[in-house]
């Protein structure tokens, strides 16, 4: 067994009526990544605030390469290579300058500093702009900058959230190689996002997280394998769908339901005897459906087959 | 190591924003260039209307322009210079008639014409005349003594008479009520640039708190936090950065005061006591405003109106004497009134740096519960 890098265990808090965290635990070795899945408001940011030692937690505790983390703890952090959410760089620097004064603050001496940056702009691509300052960057460079300051110290872990969020498709390709390729060097990696694809791409293994609590985890495989028999169907057409929804999960075959955009989506006990029930259902709640369509199930069916709603609604 | 690091950012940021080194240094110049203007110019402008060119004549003149306090101008006629006075161009204005030269020559008496207009400078520039044409007497009676006893010309006499005066300088030196000396310029002004001093660099170091703030509101403070650096490192390397730029913004205004306007800063080492624990004070209020509010619009104004309120209350806008007994003990509660204080013990009683010990230890105090209060509010609000 590989050695742990991360391990969490029964982590709480709670923001005045919110229970944001709801005893959340899991562990991470190195050179694994992990994927925390979940829609806005899941509880993901504050998971790993107090995983980067930026959050005391109400009750539970953390360990990073074997130290234990709090909001204090100097020699835990030196392990961990946080990328918030939101942008955390100087507008008004050049990505040199700001890569420079991040790596003094990890720790590196001076020339170890000039060294890394050097590197860490070949890896986030930035090297010909290094100069300049970074408020005159597109969004996609800035979102780079922000990840290669986690870089720098070359940390055992490299939490990173959402760090793909209002980048364009090319940047966000090049965001998820980068991270791919850390995960091939051995860096254990924590990696929140809302979108499936990310984590089935990336991720070793993924929490499922809502409302604060980690309903599942597991591989790729297993996660899909709790669905049993189950398929996802995907209904599109016109007409009151939600009423549809509605008298869909009334079927015994039919486990959930959520409406999107025109569109109904099934999880399905054996999709193709249930099917013509299904059709019959929806077009007598007042729907003509134009497509039907029986996918593989994926991790957006296990979340909903875990909360009865869509990843995205 | 780190903390080194925050500081050169820090400095870094602060004057790549050219405003920021007119805001921070030249700014305080011009104030106080505007301030020497007003004060430091309380000589009385004095007018000599002088109608023959008599060599005796010319010293009396020359005698008048190295007085202390009196501003000469010359004027050509009687009648302009009439006018002068009465428009209060000059306060006052000495008529030495063509004759001058001759009648002194004859052993006889000069009327001096002096046309004068009631202001409050009057007294001054009357002393000032009367002492510059009674000194021209004493010589002169010295110097016809001199010219009975070796038969030279009275101008040779007055020569010798001078040489004697070099030669034996009997000088008065005024000393104040205390017993300390009193500084050689004219004092004002040295005092109100002390003062200024404190009133700008607490102000500007107090609207500093936006710099905190903003690297707040970029998550950078609360990014340098999940490094393995502690709230107290970040907190110091910030607080150094402000403090050299106080530093520097005091010595510009103490050298550039000092240069244009000859104002006498007193005990260097007394000086730069006062000067670095009242900044470091003045920094220590600013960052603990910065981690209070979270945005730039909320802290600038209190900044301002706390900078101000202080400065008013400390002795920095009327001196401290002024104050009722009660108000003084008040006014102690601002580091402006200590530092005030000491600048009084530097500047009017020529202390030095062991004549300001007690209240560079209060400021010192001042400064440690500032920062103290400030990195705990740091941390709390950077990892809530
Ligand atoms: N500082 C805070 N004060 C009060 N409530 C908070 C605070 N931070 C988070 N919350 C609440 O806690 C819950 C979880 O928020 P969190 O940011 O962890 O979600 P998330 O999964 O990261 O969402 P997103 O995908 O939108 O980033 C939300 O309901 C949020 O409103
Ligand atoms: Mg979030």
């Amino acid at each position: 067994m590989r050695e742990s890098v991360l391990h969490c265990e029964g982590l709480r808090k709670r923001f005045g009526d919110i229970q944001a965290v709801n005893g959340v635990s899991f562990e991470i070795a190195s050179g694994e990544s992990y994927g925390l899945l979940g829609p806005n408001g899941a509880g993901k940011t504050t998971a790993i605030s107090i995983v980067a030692g930026l959050l005391e937690a109400d009750a539970g505790e953390a360990f990073v390469a074997g130290e234990r983390l709090t909001t204090r703890s100097v020699a835990a952090k030196a392990a961990i290579g946080f990328v918030p959410q939101d942008l955390a760089i100087y507008p008004d620097l050049s990505a040199h300058e700001n890569l420079c004064f991040f790596a003094r603050l990890y720790g590196l001496s001076a020339k170890q500093a000039h060294a890394r940056t050097e590197e860490v702009l070949e890896v986030v691509g930035l090297s010909e702009r290094a100069n300049d300052q970074a408020k005159t960057y597109s969004g996609g460079m800035k979102r780079r900058l922000n990840i290669g300051i986690g870089l720098l110290h070359e940390p055992r872990l490299l939490i990173l959230d959402e760090p793909t969020v209002g980048v364009d498709p090319q940047s966000r390709n090049a965001i998820l190689e980068s991270v791919e390729q850390l995960g091939e060097k051995g860096m254990a990696v924590l990696y929140t996002t809302h979108y499936m694809e990310e984590a089935e791409r990336l991720c070793d293994r993924v929490g499922i997280i809502d409302h604060g609590e980690l309903k599942a985890e597991g591989t790729r495989e297993e996660l899909v394998a709790l669905l049993g028999e189950h398929d996802k169907v995907h209904l599109t057409g016109t007409g009151s769908l939600e009423a549809a929804a509605n008298a869909c999960v009334r079927i015994g075959a039919v486990d959930a339901a959520s409406t999107g955009d025109g569109s109904i989506e099934l999880l399905v006990k054996g999709a193709s005897a249930a099917l013509p029930e299904i059709l019959t259902t929806a077009s007598e709640a007042g729907v003509s459906v134009h497509s039907v369509e029986v996918e593989e199930p994926n991790l957006e069916a296990v979340f909903l087959h875990l909360t009865g709603r869509a990843l995205r609604d | 190591m780190k903390v080194l690091a925050i500081v050169r950012t820090e400095l870094t940021r602060t004057f790549r924003w050219r405003a920021n080194i007119f805001f921070l240094l030249i700014m305080p110049m011009g104030l106080i260039l505007l301030l020497g203007i007003a004060y430091g110019n309380s000589n009385a402008r004095f007018g000599v209307f002088e109608k023959g060119d008599g060599a005796l004549a010319g010293q009396l003149v020359k005698a008048l322009r190295s007085e202390p306090g009196l501003d000469v101008r010359g004027y050509g006629s009687q009648d302009s210079m009439e006018k002068a006075v009465e428009r209060g161009y000059v306060s006052a204005g000495l008529v030495i008639p063509s004759s001058f030269d001759a009648r002194i020559q004859a052993g006889k008496p000069v009327a001096l014409r002096y046309l004068a207009r009631p202001d409050s400078l009057a007294p001054q520039v009357r002393i000032a005349v009367e002492s510059a044409v009674s000194a021209q007497g004493s010589d002169i009676a010295a110097a016809r003594i001199v010219r009975g006893v070796q038969k030279t010309s009275l101008q040779g006499a007055l020569r010798r008479v001078k040489a004697v005066d070099l030669a034996a300088p009997a000088s008065v030196e005024l000393l104040s009520a205390r017993g300390g000396k009193y500084p050689k310029s004219q004092g004002q002004f040295d005092r109100s640039a002390s003062t200024m001093l404190l009133l700008f660099v607490f102000l500007s170091a107090l609207t500093g708190s936006v710099w905190l703030i903003e690297t707040r509101r970029l998550g950078v403070a609360r990014r340098m936090l999940s490094t393995p650096s502690s709230a107290r490192e970040i907190l110091l390397g910030i607080v150094i950065g402000r403090w050299v730029i106080t530093l520097l913004q005091s010595l510009s205004i103490v050298v550039f005061s000092g240069l244009v306007f000859s104002v006498d800063w007193g005990n260097p080492l007394g000086t730069a006591a006062v000067i670095l624990s009242f900044s470091l004070v003045a920094v220590g209020a600013g960052v603990l405003i910065g981690t209070l509010f979270s945005s730039e619009q909320q802290a600038g104004p209190v900044g301002m109106i706390v900078g101000l309120t202080f400065a008013a209350i400390g002795g920095s806008m009327a001196p401290l004497d002024t104050f009722p007994a009660t108000m003084r003990k008040i006014a102690h509660v601002t580091p402006h009134a200590w530092a005030n204080d000491a600048f009084n013990h530097l500047l009017v009683n020529g202390g030095g740096l062991s004549s300001v010990a007690l209240d560079v230890a209060v400021l010192c105090g001042y400064a440690v519960v500032l920062l103290t209060l400030a990195t705990w509010r740091l941390r709390r609000v950077l990892t809530a």
